[in-house]
């Protein structure tokens, strides 16, 4: 008994942390959705811990329910998604299967490495390079389409943040072009369980590179696959740092989806209301969770 | 090495039909095709992988008249941009140091304490070690950062970590102590048990055993740790521009994602050359610890 008091010192610190900065803010939040806890009214009872006690019951959630543009938020939000994940799960599996049949050792790294190099930018800084990339007056694309291809005109040329329809597909191919090397990544190393002499056998029984492909590799990455489809719908679902450095606070663009709502309630509309907000979070967390929840229970049976 | 050396000095595999053999000691070997267009397309996306950082990189020495003609090649090329924007932006050498020493102690605190957590998770007996790995499993299937963050917010605002810059060590520590501790319990439990048995009973006491025997072991799985973290810490923007009012708080993130374009010190390839300067750090450590990423990677983190 001594003995795991003092083995629990190991773990304590990173508990604590955890405990402290994550678990508790949750905990908190979930204190303030059933309040009417506004930050900015200079009266708000509180009880101990400064946590507020005007409490509403669950008004603040019948009304979420209600909310059209929390309805419009998750809409949106599952838009993005359905763009997003496909392309950041199929463009690297195919690049995984070329990169693996490089033979030449150097070679392999040198494209390993050079395709991991935007993984090294942090998200935010990808976002701000995008911002630039995807300018009309200096961005390099419009520049390439209209002065060098001749494709548009200035009057023309598309707005890739601008237009409702584009916006997503620019994003979207903004987040491929950051994960791309990561997620390639990922597949080398389901590949490199994959038996060598499962594949010469195959190839040597005439099989083509791509039913190869298709019913040996496949397969054998579907675990691969399927967590990371799980991981990377939790990442779109919640995108919000993309939307505040690229979008706005307009209500009508595609990008004010349910995290922009709860974040402009929260820190930049009337004053504060962080129950209402609170209460935006948790309902977006829980809509995916009941999703994430389906998924393991699909992914489960098929094994 | 070019495409073609590449297909004819591959090894003899043991099996291959005699069809195959013949036609390796064909003289005048066609290169495939598929080998051709395998490395036509591999090329294609590093090179758009490349492009937008190299156009950043061209735009922070362009003279100003180029960089605002937009051309990708410019007619004059001028490196005065980063002592410019260095010395003209007036709380840039605050935020740089900011983004520092957020990042430094945010690096050291979670790779201890996720070191810690790894080696105790694996081979220390605690009860309750479940429910620990259970919660860390849970926070990575939930959206914790966006739904915390209000939590966080009035957490730091209660501590008057509101404005203090090396407040943020805390939540950011925070933030990615879960998939931390995941990587080094998954390098730890490649190390095989006897080794740890056979120094517990020339009686060494668990800290002992940790830093004589085993760290040497994980370095692959430290390194990931320290690039996951430093990644995240230094483009932190959600709390740092929440939690930052006042300009000389901010971390370098914060500054790019305000700026678009204005005059003098704020002009384009101004703007360009602060972002070289906040991409720089990151790249250069991955280049020196890529081996032992590489590796760490293939140990630990891609179980997960």
């Amino acid at each position: 008994m001594r003995d795991s008091l003092g083995n629990w010192l190991f773990l304590l610190p990173a508990v604590a942390f955890f405990l402290l900065w994550q678990v508790w803010p949750i905990i908190q939040v979930a204190w303030y959705s059933f309040t009417d806890f506004r930050f900015l009214d200079p009266n708000a009872p509180t009880t101990i811990l400064g946590l507020p006690k005007n409490f509403v019951g669950f008004q603040n959630f019948r009304n979420v329910l209600q909310d059209d543009l929390m309805w419009k938020g998750l809409m949106r939000a599952a838009l993005f998604t359905a763009l997003f994940v496909p392309g950041m799960i199929l463009i690297p599996m195919v690049i995984a299967t070329l990169v693996d049949r490089v033979s030449n050792p150097k070679l392999a790294t040198a494209y390993r490495l050079i395709l991991l190099i935007p993984a090294m930018i942090p998200g935010p800084l990808v976002f701000v390079l995008w911002k630039w990339m995807y300018d009309l007056y200096i961005g390099p694309i419009n520049y390439i389409l209209v002065n060098v291809l001749g494709l548009f005109t200035v009057r023309d040329q598309p707005q890739w943040l601008g237009d409702e329809t584009l916006v997503f597909f620019s994003l979207a191919f903004m987040e491929w072009w950051w994960g791309l090397g990561y997620h390639t990544m990922f597949f080398l190393a389901g590949m490199a369980t994959i038996p060598r002499d499962m594949i010469d056998a195959a190839r040597i029984d005439g099989a083509s590179e791509f039913r190869l492909w298709r019913n040996i590799i496949v397969p054998r990455l579907l675990p691969v696959i399927l967590v990371l489809v799980v991981i990377r719908f939790g990442t779109a679902m919640a995108i919000i740092d993309e939307y505040l450095i690229m979008g706005a606070f307009n209500r009508e663009r595609p990008t004010y989806t349910w995290t922009v709502y709860m974040w402009e309630t929260a820190f930049v509309t009337g004053d504060w209301r962080q129950g209402y907000a609170a209460a935006i979070g948790w309902v977006g967390a829980l809509a995916m969770l009941i999703v994430v929840v389906g998924m393991f229970y699909v992914f489960r049976t098929r094994d | 090495m070019s495409t073609l050396t590449e297909t004819t000095s591959r090894p003899a595999a043991p099996a291959r039909s005699r069809e195959e053999i013949v036609a390796a000691y064909r003289p005048h070997q066609r290169v495939p095709v598929w080998t051709i267009v395998r490395h036509a397309v591999l090329i294609f996306f590093c090179a758009l992988v490349i492009f937008p950082i190299l156009w950043v990189l061209l735009l922070s020495i362009k003279s100003l008249p180029d960089a605002y003609q937009n051309h990708i090649w410019p007619n004059a090329f001028d490196f005065s941009h980063y002592g410019y924007a260095w010395d003209k932006i007036p709380t840039l050498r605050q935020n740089y140091w900011n983004s520092i020493f957020v990042t430094t102690m945010t690096v050291i605190v979670t790779t201890i304490i996720a070191t810690l957590a790894g080696y105790g998770l694996v081979f220390l007996r605690a009860p309750g070690k479940a429910i620990v790995i259970a919660l860390f499993v849970a926070s990575m299937f939930f959206p914790t950062r966006v739904t915390a963050f209000i939590g966080i917010f009035q957490m730091q605002d209660q501590l008057g970590l509101i404005n203090q810059a090396w407040g943020l060590v805390f939540p950011y520590t925070a933030l990615s102590v879960a998939i931390s501790v995941f990587v080094m319990r998954g390098v730890f439990q490649t190390i095989p048990r006897d080794l740890v048995d056979s120094g517990r009973m020339d009686g060494a006491g668990p800290m002992r055993l940790l830093l004589g025997i085993l760290l040497p072991l994980v370095r692959n799985g430290i390194v990931v740790v320290i690039i996951i973290n430093f990644v995240t810490a230094w483009g932190e923007y959600l709390l740092a521009s929440r939690l930052m009012n006042e300009q000389g708080q901010w971390t370098l993130p914060v500054v790019l994602a305000s700026a678009s374009g204005g005059m003098g010190a704020w002009a384009w390839p101004r703007l360009a050359a602060v972002y070289i300067m906040a991409i720089t750090p990151g790249l250069l450590f991955f280049g020196i610890t890529q081996r032992w990423y590489m590796r760490g990677l293939q140990e630990g983190a891609l179980k997960a």
